[in-house]
């Protein structure tokens, strides 16, 4: 037909080069434990990825790499950064693609059990096992989350824990106490609210942060075990009441003008500087922002758990929090390495320069202390370490579906268009539909 | 005629082929790919997915956030056609006159600027502007005393999209003008000339002779304008990913929450399929309309 020329070939050779290398991009190493095979320069490279690009905690990644990569000449550290939500993203369609980083950040919890269901998730058991003193560095509970089906799968970095944040001279401008159960909580509320301040700031522009506190509502309204079953995306039904009573909890906080106004249009950031501020009196903070408060705030400030609730069903002594880690790609070529890493960020010494430079709470047995922490720091630790259990964040806990519910509802829970039983209604099908697949 | 352009294909198909090849593997084989995915549950995890035939297709129909979205999109066309078509060519039409048009680049750039800042910086500063406490929107009605209208424009569920869509036409409404004002300088003075010799007024000019004349152009942007509303996705994302609830969810956001968030996969390609066969769909309807597909 047409006279097909050389350099038609060529371009057609690489067109088609393009493509299938595009296409091969599958993971295409066997197995896992494969022994590693240094590169053509005789280094190990370790792909590495976590969530904090902030100018504010980037630089302990690097310090901490360099560190590691001098002690261990062989190996080469690449890091990747990407925040927060964009992670939950991210990897997604790194999972979809081939290149898999060895170490990835995690959330414990169900977030972490679905790479484990997908088999993209190393068994570090052995390795833990087989380092006692690695192992029993690490607090018991914040290791835990980690653990699907009596196997390790994750290594904890970081212990976050969730508290009422207050400002002291809010409180001690009207004498006020930190309330111990709900009824003086609502009291204090009530009190706060009379005398014309904002009780409570909230910024849900980005609906995570209302989720927190019905992650804790739920656990203390809801029996542990009808709770875990219905966290487990196998056999959730949401039916038991106590749901239903969690969301009445919050609606009432909003209904009875205790939040600031605007909730759904503020972010958590524009709303934490509204707190820094002096415009409200406290806030529902993370452990690891302790150390903005203390840098961003005028007042001083003080901190208390979410109240117990008398007609609760749930343990009264939970701590809403949990750890969240790395998880070892199964696919790494470099197991060996990779638990050395892991090993090397997890040490004591590294533990207490992570808190001391940069204010997250450790995992790690006695790093969090009253020399290398802020004092409410050290002492929410303490705290976290004496309850009897932690509520796992409900939007990484539950099954993504049924996060997604959650997350979309309770923006309309707070401007009133959705009532907590339709709520319910809608979460209970999603649980359901997700039921029906994770079986099949 | 024929028999020319038969033999100039001939030559011309070394030249075209590179191109024809890479638009078959990078666009048409993913439609169909994608046709092939929308039937089967599969997440990004799992490559090996469970085939569910039209399940999918099915569940689309009964998702009631299929028509919000749907109605969403739909309110962005017509908003759309509204404000940027048609503000667009009045605008046009205002910059034309004598008086103005001294001034013309002025405000062509000015008009036209906003469509050159990426939507991201766009989707952030609208979001401090629309802030409820500190946005520049309600300061400004408050300065004026009309405080009865102060919202919290991107936080109630009732009013988001149409402070998303508000948006888009800030920003795309001076595009539109310039493709306009330029269809304009195509137009003969001399039928002016002669309108206004038989004592034609301002408007009757514009509705006799500038519209008939720009009909060609009138007719493209609608399409652009109206495939484009099908198609959004960014202003959402930055501003409201789909919130509060669900209630600015467009038919790109909830194929991105399906893909990326919920994992549902073959879900996220049977949207994408509704996306395609829509967006098809307005272009047969603009090359049937325009039949002078050739002009664009």
């Amino acid at each position: 037909m047409f006279a097909l020329t050389r350099k038609m070939v060529v371009l057609g050779a690489l067109v088609l080069s393009l493509v299938a290398s595009g296409c091969s991009s599958s993971p295409s190493s066997g197995n896992g434990q494969s022994a590693s095979e240094p590169s053509a320069d005789g280094k190990v490279e370790l792909k590495f990825l976590h969530k904090w690009p902030q100018p504010e905690y980037a630089p302990y990644f690097e310090e901490v790499i360099k560190e590691f990569e001098s002690q261990n000449p062989t190996i080469k550290v690449k890091v990747e950064a990407v925040a927060d939500e964009p992670m939950k993203d991210k990897l997604r369609v790194i999972m979809g693609g081939g290149s898999v980083p060895d170490i990835m950040f995690s959330w414990s919890g169900e977030f972490a059990r679905k790479f484990v269901r997908s088999g993209a998730a190393m068994d570090l058991t052995e390795a833990l096992n087989a380092d006692p003193e690695w192992k029993n560095g690490f607090i018991p509970a914040s290791l835990q989350p980690f653990v699907s089906n009596d196997k390790n799968y994750g290594v904890p970095l970081r212990f976050n824990g969730k508290f009422f944040v207050y400002n002291k001279e809010i409180f001690d401008k009207y004498q006020l106490q930190k309330p111990k159960t709900w009824d003086e909580f609502l009291q204090l509320l009530d009190k706060l609210k009379r005398a014309g301040e904002t009780p409570i700031i909230l910024g849900n522009a980005s609906p995570w942060a209302a989720i927190h506190y019905l992650t804790g509502l739920n656990q203390k309204l809801v029996p542990a075990d009808v709770r875990m079953k219905d966290y487990n995306p196998e056999s959730g039904e949401f039916t038991d009441p106590g749901y239903i009573r969690a969301l009445q909890y919050l609606k009432e906080l909003k209904d009875k003008g205790y939040f600031n106004d605007n909730i759904n249009s503020s972010s958590h950031d524009m709303a934490t500087q509204m707190f820094f501020a002096g415009k409200g009196a406290m806030m529902y903070l993370e452990l690891e922002e302790f150390q903005q408060v203390q840098k961003s705030m005028q007042a001083a400030f003080d901190f208390f758990p979410l109240p117990a609730i008398a007609e609760g069903k749930g343990n009264q002594n939970f701590i809403t929090g949990a750890p969240d880690g790395f998880i070892v790609s199964s696919k790494t070529q470099h197991p060996k390495e990779a638990i050395a890493f892991l090993k090397f960020l997890t040490s004591k010494q590294n533990a207490e320069k992570l808190v001391k430079q940069i204010g997250w709470p450790s995992p790690i047995v006695g790093a969090t202390n009253t020399d290398t922490a802020l004092k409410q720091v050290a002492e929410a630790v303490d705290m976290m370490k004496s309850a009897e259990g932690m509520a796992e964040w409900l939007d990484t806990d539950v099954h993504a579906k049924i996060a997604d519910s959650y997350l979309s509802n309770i923006q309309l829970l707070l401007d009133g268009t959705k009532s907590p039983e339709d709520i319910m209604k809608e979460v209970q099908g999603v649980a359901q539909e997700v039921k029906q697949e994770v079986k099949q | 005629m024929l028999k020319s352009s038969f033999h100039n294909a001939r030559s011309a198909l070394p030249f075209i082929l590179p191109a024809l090849l890479l638009i078959v593997l990078f666009v048409f084989l993913p439609i169909l790919f994608n046709l092939y995915y929308s039937m089967f549950r599969w997440s990004a995890f799992e490559r090996n997915g469970v085939f569910v035939g039209l399940d999918y297709y099915v569940k689309l129909f009964q998702d009631p956030i299929f028509y919000t979205a749907l109605k969403n999109n739909s309110l962005y066309a017509v908003i759309s056609l509204l404000f940027q078509v048609g503000g667009g060519l009045v605008i046009a039409a205002i910059l034309e006159e004598k008086v103005i048009r001294r001034w013309q680049p002025l405000f062509r750039t000015v008009f036209f600027l906003p469509a050159v800042i990426s939507i991201s910086v766009v989707g952030l500063m609208w979001q401090l502007l629309y802030n409820p406490e500190i946005g520049l929107i309600n300061g400004a009605l408050k300065a004026i005393g009309q405080t009865q209208w102060m919202h919290s424009w991107l936080g109630d569920s009732k009013t988001a999209i149409y402070a998303v869509v508000a948006v888009s036409q800030w920003q795309y409404t001076g595009y539109m003008t310039m493709l306009f004002l330029i269809a304009m300088h195509k137009i003969p003075g001399e039928l002016y000339e002669a309108a206004m010799i038989d004592g034609a007024n301002r408007l009757r000019t514009f509705f006799h002779i500038t519209i008939p004349q720009l009909r060609e152009m009138i007719l493209v942007g609608s399409m652009i304008t109206v495939i484009g509303a099908f198609k959004v996705f960014d202003e959402v994302y930055v501003m409201t990913f789909g919130g509060p609830g669900r209630s600015t969810e467009v038919l790109g956001t909830m194929l991105y929450r399906a893909a990326f968030r919920n994992d549902e996969m073959g879900y996220a390609s049977t949207i994408g399929t509704a996306i395609f066969v829509i967006t098809l769909g307005l272009s047969l309807l603009q090359m049937r309309l325009a039949k002078t597909g050739q002009e664009v």
